[in-house]
């Protein structure tokens, strides 16, 4: 296990690595001088040479790669000139209301699709199959900004029970009921393709599974259907569903971009929008840097726990 | 068949079905009215009384954050809301006129020649960090708004000042190179900081001045808060305890945000005309318009770039506009069209002169005939706002049917006024300015598009130098004497045309209608000290 | 074998031609669906006599009527018209995008299975391109270039040029594994006629199916780059642009959002189904 974890861990950073040249050299090449925005339109010469000397712009790029790289690994991530304070700070607030918009879509995918799988094997009835399908398919081919854009609708302004958007106010563990209440909204328009691909995998997995061998003696033995699902089944298709959820999880964040723009929550889906746009290029270097940090650690995460459940390799096969 | 994935001595079906049932429990228990709704207490409930009520928090949204780069150049709203909240100047002009009315300032005189102002100062004001408010702290910040490096608007009358005179702390005498007709529109509009903390307001991390409301805390990109001030200089004032700030970036969702009730108040010129128009008529919601406050909606011109070089290009975009169209569909005749850039209200309002240009599709033809073949022009807007949207859109289908191909560019917000302090813009944009509500001289002295010493549009010449020179120096800016120059600075205008104005348009505010005593200054500034919620 | 036995075989082995998957059951609605868009989108001009970008007098934020099926916008232009239109940028981007990422990836993909330095290097490069969530790698590239119908093509090819990389590869290296070809190559069949003869049979449904996918996916991100302002300029529709200008206007002209709206959804899900009917068509 531990060699599969050592075997996995060298080409993670080598995509680290070259990802991070290519953040660098794309920020180099959007259009703009930092340094005469930050100086402001009537500065002197000296003024602009001054300034980029203290960005460090005036250093060869290699250079200027290596200095930001080091920096980097030793966490002083430097500061907005455009928002003002530090970066780790804007970045360690966004990340936390990211991770808890995403966690919560991720249980509400996972649980809503443990449900409509289960359901639809155990009670293999045309009309449940044909409803779960159809709920499938409309998460799917509905954009996910225009179902953000009608939960608000419904929900927050025609119907006024939910908050329309932002972060409850006192933070989040302060009052649990009215944290549910802001994450319901964003957290289910998050979550409703990842709850799509899981619930079409799933089922998948659930009927492949049924079919087997084993089961129709069982069934034919009496056994109910409920005990086969929940014991067996479901057991068997676990790989399979987390692999789906870690690709999934992987995706999570080019989603959250669109619906932290909805429902104006501040994370760093809205930090790296906000970013680009206001060519704040520190923060953005630093948030491409991260989402693809997470995006490597998720995949091998998915890629460990799968391993760890495959005995094979749990157990130590030898290539 | 089965996989070795250890049995927890947990029964698996058991398990299943007791976390089904929590996680019901626990979904429906958020939703059952036992607990308190969210959106239910971001609402007050609306009393039928006007006695002002002690008390509660106002939540308003904006749609940008603070750019400590633009702490003095009014161009974001949020440093807007701050400078109105926090911050004081010495005198300020209520809505409706440029008569100056003391603020920090009791009373002031102007010397005979126009070149020595002496300000009497309060002595019983002092700033959040508890410090006595001196004259010298009005002169360090009068110094720090001439300060090229903060692009001040108003940095050409601030550099008029030539010496101060603190030496009183209750008095502070001003030394002016020359008259100004417009020293008082410095001192409504430069905020008095407190020289010991201002370092921290150019980092944005503070703010520290004078006003009815502190600075408390500030979360990038999500919200900024601001408590009662305990020690305000006028008494019993003000009503509310907190004031939260909170930044939504989309349009759409300030409009929901208002409407579900999650703020009570949506900042001034934040909402498209129409949903302005729409809440007027939904109820539990007003609308007010800012009378007073006017913008002008323009379509600026780099005469430097090609296809704009010639004066009869432009004259053909004047007459090519439909101003009638924009004024009725995107700014839902909220104002009227106009050629040259001062409202109503101005002294240097002209009726004739504003219908110069009206719309001619035959005239803009023929004088793109005359010029043979224009290039594709680039026109930059602020994309995120539906109104210069469809603003854009219409004047490009209507230079069209003049012969002018023009290319949409939308860029983001904080880059389009980086390219208007810098003159950076290839071709046309399509924004507002302001400051022409104030003295009429101000706009061709300070103002981004229209400063005559560098605008946006690289426009030079002489005698539009010399008319404005003229104008600023006029003492009293809306005697006959300056309503001359104005004409000559209009009969530039409307000759050079580097700046094609459409209309003047009343920014709209639109809150709920438990929010009472609410007030504005000329450049949209929150005056919150008499506002309460009932 | 038991009839049990019997059923549980065929289920995973029956296999069905391309063809027959397009002509029956999901394959086949996915086709009509597509095609029915696509004369839509290509007969435009004959379906309405409305310019795409035509501003008609005094019609602002008019209601579905005859004469307007979808109403008009808030610049007064007729959204059937725009509609129709914007489904044709929308195919030349989807069937520029897709195709040609597919055939830069595939290339890739067989390269990287046949040379084994090629294979290091290629995978790596797919897994930075895949690192990037779609959208974030669009914002980036946008504000380099800024808006328009280029940058849009520029992004989606990006996306699938790993994506199939590695589907080739993996049905390379799956087939060549397999006995009869190992037997082939023992007696001397060269690479490139294995590829020929066994891998491009073998490769063509996958790559049929993640084709029709990765279409669907491009629609739909061409919408949510729309939305978030960094899509094809305006005025130009696309019906992503539409859908994101039609939202606050809903209560003067809903038809303005829904009609659109369920243009898109038909797109993406023709794409989705035509994918399901050639997925169940072959499986490894």
């Amino acid at each position: 296990m531990i060699r599969y974890i050592a075997g996995r861990l060298p080409s993670a950073v080598v995509v680290l690595f070259l990802a991070s040249i290519l953040i660098f050299s794309v920020m180099r090449l959007v259009p703009g001088d930092p340094a005469l925005a930050l100086a402001g339109p009537d500065a002197t010469p000296e003024a602009i040479a001054a300034i980029r000397h203290s960005l460090g712009l005036d250093k060869s790029i290699p250079a200027q790669y290596l200095t930001w790289i080091g920096d980097v690994l030793i966490l002083d991530l430097g500061r907005s000139f455009v928002l003002g304070g530090q970066i780790s700070d804007l970045v360690l607030a966004g990340l936390g209301n990211t991770a808890v918009l995403a966690g919560s879509a991720l249980l509400l995918a996972v649980v809503l699709s443990l449900v409509l799988s289960v359901a639809v094997v155990v009670w293999p009835k045309k009309w449940l199959t044909s409803v779960v399908n159809l709920l499938n398919t409309l998460s799917v081919a509905l954009p996910n900004f225009v179902t953000g854009v009608l939960l608000v609708l419904v929900f927050a302004v025609l119907i006024p029970v939910l908050p329309s958007g932002g972060v409850p106010p006192g933070g989040y563990l302060a009052r649990p009921d009215i944290t549910f209440q802001y994450l319901l909204l964003p957290s289910l328009c998050l979550a409703l393709p990842v709850a799509a691909a899981l619930t079409r995998f799933l089922s998948e997995a659930l009927r492949t599974e049924m079919a087997q061998q084993y089961v129709i003696t069982a069934r034919a033995a009496g056994v109910p259907r409920w005990n086969l699902v929940t014991r067996s089944a479901l057991r068997n298709a676990l790989p399979t569903m987390l692999t789906v959820l870690g690709i999934q999880t992987g995706h999570l964040l080019g989603g959250a971009v669109l619906v932290e723009a909805i429902f104006a929550w501040p994370g760093i889906g809205q930090l790296i929008e906000q970013g680009i746009g206001r060519r704040d290029y520190p923060v953005v270097q630093v948030l491409l840097l991260l989402s693809v940090t997470i995006f490597v650690l998720i995949q091998l995460l998915t890629d460990i726990v799968h391993a760890y459940l495959d005995p094979r390799i749990r157990i130590g096969g030898q290539q | 068949m089965n996989s070795s994935l250890s049995t927890a001595g947990l029964d698996r079906r058991a398990f299943f079905r007791g976390s089904a049932i929590a996680a019901f429990a626990v979904f429906g228990s958020g939703s059952l009215a036992a607990c308190s709704s969210a959106v239910g207490e971001q609402r007050s409930d609306a009393v039928e009384s006007v006695e002002p009520v002690r008390g509660g928090t106002l939540t308003l949204a904006i749609p940008d954050d603070v750019s400590p780069a633009a702490l003095l150049t009014s161009t974001t709203v949020a440093g807007v809301t701050i400078s109105g909240l926090v911050y004081e100047t010495l005198t300020r002009y209520p809505l409706d006129s440029v008569v100056p009315q003391p603020v920090l300032a009791k009373a002031w005189k102007l010397s005979d020649d126009g070149l020595t102002l002496t300000l009497d100062l309060r002595d019983d004001v002092t700033f959040h960090s508890g410090r006595r408010f001196t004259s010298a702290d009005a002169e360090f910040s009068l110094r720090t708004y001439a300060d090229p490096k903060f692009s001040a608007q108003l940095r050409s009358t601030a550099a008029a000042i030539t010496g101060f005179d603190s030496s009183n702390p209750n008095t502070l005498v001003l030394t002016l190179a020359h008259r100004t007709g417009n020293i008082f529109d410095l001192l409504d509009l430069a905020p008095i900081f407190d020289p010991e903390t201002f370092d921290k307001a150019v980092t944005g991390e503070s703010f520290v001045g004078t006003g009815p409301f502190v600075f408390t805390s500030r979360t990038p990109n999500s919200s900024i808060s601001f408590d009662r001030n305990p020690d305000y200089w006028v008494a019993e004032r003000p009503y509310l305890d907190h004031v939260e700030a909170r930044i939504v970036p989309d349009a759409q969702a300030r409009l929901t945000s208002l409407k579900s009730g999650q703020v009570s108040l949506v900042a001034p010129a934040s909402l498209p005309f129409r949903d302005s128009q729409n809440l007027a008529k939904t109820s539990g919601f007003a609308t007010t318009s800012i009378e007073g406050a006017e913008l002008q909606i323009y379509l600026g011109a780099n005469v430097t770039a090609d296809g704009l070089t010639d004066v009869r290009a432009r004259k053909a975009l004047a007459y090519a506009i439909d101003r009638d169209r924009i004024m009725s569909e995107v700014y839902r005749d909220t104002g009227y069209a106009a050629n040259l850039p001062w409202p109503k209200s101005s002294p240097a309002y002209d009726a004739a002169k504003n219908a110069t240009y009206t719309r001619d599709v035959g005239k803009a033809r023929a004088l793109v005939g005359d010029l043979g073949a224009l290039p594709t022009i680039p026109l930059t807007y602020t994309g995120a706002s539906p109104d210069f949207e469809a603003a854009a859109q219409i004047v490009q289908a209507n230079l069209a049917e003049a012969g002018i191909r023009v290319e949409l560019d939308p860029v983001e917000a904080s880059i389009f006024v980086k390219q208007l302090i810098g003159a950076e813009f290839k071709g046309l944009w399509l924004t507002n300015h302001t400051f022409a509500q104030y003295v009429p001289s101000t706009l061709t002295v300070s103002a981004y598009p229209f400063n005559a010493a560098h605008n946006a549009s690289k426009f030079s010449s002489p005698a539009y130098s010399a008319a404005a020179e003229g104008a600023w120096q006029v003492p009293d800016g809306s005697s006959d004497e300056a309503k001359k120059l104005y004409a000559e600075l209009g009969t530039q205008l409307l000759n050079e045309l580097f700046l094609i104005e459409i209309g003047v348009v009343v920014p709209q505010v639109s809150a709920a209608e438990t929010v009472r005593g609410l007030a504005w200054t000329k450049g949209r500034q929150p005056q919150f000290a008499n506002t309460f919620l009932a | 074998m038991t009839v049990a036995d019997q059923s549980v075989d065929e289920r995973v082995w029956r296999s069905r031609p391309v063809g027959a998957a397009l002509t029956h059951g999901q394959g086949l609605a996915g086709v009509l669906i597509l095609l029915v868009i696509a004369v839509a989108g290509i007969a435009a001009p004959l379906l309405t006599h409305y310019g795409p970008n035509e501003q008609i007098e005094g019609a602002n934020l008019l209601g579905a009527s005859a004469q307007h099926w979808f109403g008009t916008d808030q610049v007064n232009r007729d959204v059937f018209a725009r509609s129709l239109h914007g489904i044709r940028i929308n195919l030349v981007i989807v069937l520029v995008a897709v195709p040609v990422g597919a055939i830069i990836g595939s290339l890739a993909g067989l390269v990287s299975s046949i040379n084994s330095v090629a294979d290091v290097i290629a995978q790596r490069i797919f897994d930075v391109i895949l690192a990037f969530p779609l959208l974030i790698l669009a914002i980036t590239l946008v504000a380099i270039t800024g808006p328009g119908v280029a940058p849009v093509i520029a992004v989606i090819v990006a996306a699938e040029i790993p994506l199939f990389g590695r589907l080739v590869r993996t049905t390379v290296l799956k087939v060549r594994e397999l006995p009869f070809v190992e037997s082939a190559e023992v007696i001397g069949a060269g690479r490139w006629w294995v590829l020929r003869k066994h891998v491009l049979p073998n490769a063509v449904e996958p790559l049929g199916v993640q084709i029709a996918l990765s279409m669907s996916v491009a629609v739909f991100a061409e919408s949510a780059m729309s939305f978030l302002g960094i899509g094809v300029r305006p005025p130009d529709p696309s019906l992503g642009s539409i859908v994101a200008g039609a939202i606050p206007n809903l209560d003067a002209n809903p038809a303005y959002a829904i009609g659109p709206l369920v243009i898109v959804s038909a797109l993406v899900l023709s794409f989705l189904l035509i994918a399901q009917g050639l997925g169940k068509a072959h499986r490894i």
